[in-house]
């Protein structure tokens, strides 16, 4: 099924949870916040989070700015 | 005396941005050669596709020695403001917050309506705010009064090196300040970082003059000595300006 991470379409899994998709990607989960149809999802509950189709995950990360 | 913001001492009155260095270890140098105890950053959408233990900006700066200042960058509405903000206390666990709100992409220059705004909501929501503002006196002190713990007008606008191109305003929120005031961004050179703590600002927030300088390293270290220049300058108290010329010497036994 697709979803979209930020602003991409991705093909994911059905069943997929959060912390699936991250792993997948290599995503260090250290430093990044995640937001699911633009609500914050903390790290305790990205493994009980699943993913349904046409999703909207945001990962954000800190960057150089001033 | 140590600049306190949000009840926390920082021994240094220079606070650096990271944006714009050649890499992250450029940008951990250079502020390790600032003496900066603080250092913005930016929060925005990751890469997606890294290689496995790609390293991060957050993994250079050791968030035991420096307070990471997360900023609202890229953001047009206090809406927009609000929803990275939340982000921000996501990712670092912490309410200190560099509110900024900017009109446009052309001008980059506050919207003071959507900067009070956001900055009404968020103090509601527990942020210690340290916010980005125009040399508008009457809103500066509108935002110390909705709760900001710094009020940070520029000195010109973000990016240009312009330096302070509104002294009179700066004095007068200065002046009217019961918070720090802190000049960010328009800095461009030490010359310009001194002459902000002359006027008797409590620091410097300087991002674009380091790292768009040949040498951002000599540059930090340049601002480090400007920001303590400037304040002990500040804090002594300058002489009087004199119409004319008094010698430096007694007149009195005067070889002739």
């Amino acid at each position: 099924m697709n979803i979209i991470i930020n602003g991409k379409i991705f093909n994911v899994n059905q069943n997929s949870n959060i912390s699936d998709i991250l792993e997948k990607n290599n995503l260090n989960s250290d430093n990044i916040v995640v937001e699911l149809n633009q609500e914050i999802i903390s790290r305790s509950r990205w493994k009980d989070i699943k993913v349904n189709k046409n999703d909207k995950i945001e990962i954000i990360t800190a960057v150089g700015g001033g | 005396m140590s600049l306190i913001i949000d009840k926390r001492k920082y021994n240094s009155r220079l606070i650096i941005g990271s944006g714009k260095y050649k890499d992250y270890i450029q940008t951990k140098n250079a502020l390790d050669a600032s003496g900066a105890e603080m250092i913005t950053v930016a929060l925005k959408r990751t890469n997606i596709g890294q290689k496995k233990n790609q390293k991060n900006l957050l993994d250079y700066i050791d968030s035991k020695k420096y307070q990471i200042l997360p900023n609202t960058a890229g953001c047009y509405s206090a809406k927009d403001a609000i929803r990275v903000a939340l982000i921000a206390r996501e990712l670092l666990n912490d309410n200190l917050l560099k509110l900024e709100v900017l009109s446009d992409k052309e001008t980059l220059l506050p919207n003071e309506k959507e900067t009070l705004l956001a900055a009404k909501e968020l103090t509601n929501l527990g942020f210690s705010l340290m916010v980005y503002t125009t040399d508008n006196i009457s809103l500066a002190k509108e935002l110390e009064k909705v709760g900001c713990a710094s009020v940070m007008p520029l000195a010109s606008p973000i990016g240009s090196g312009k330096g302070l191109t509104n002294k009179e305003n700066l004095k007068k929120i200065i002046k009217n300040s019961n918070v720090p005031i802190i000049v960010d961004a328009g800095i461009g050179t030490a010359s310009d970082a001194t002459i902000a703590m002359e006027l008797g600002c409590d620091g410097v927030l300087i991002n674009s003059a380091i790292a768009m300088s040949d040498d951002p390293i000599l540059m930090a270290e340049a601002m480090k000595h400007a920001v303590i220049s400037g304040r002990k300058a500040y804090t002594a108290k300058r002489m009087k300006i004199s119409e004319v010329a008094i010698s430096s010497s007694n007149k009195t036994n005067a070889i002739s």
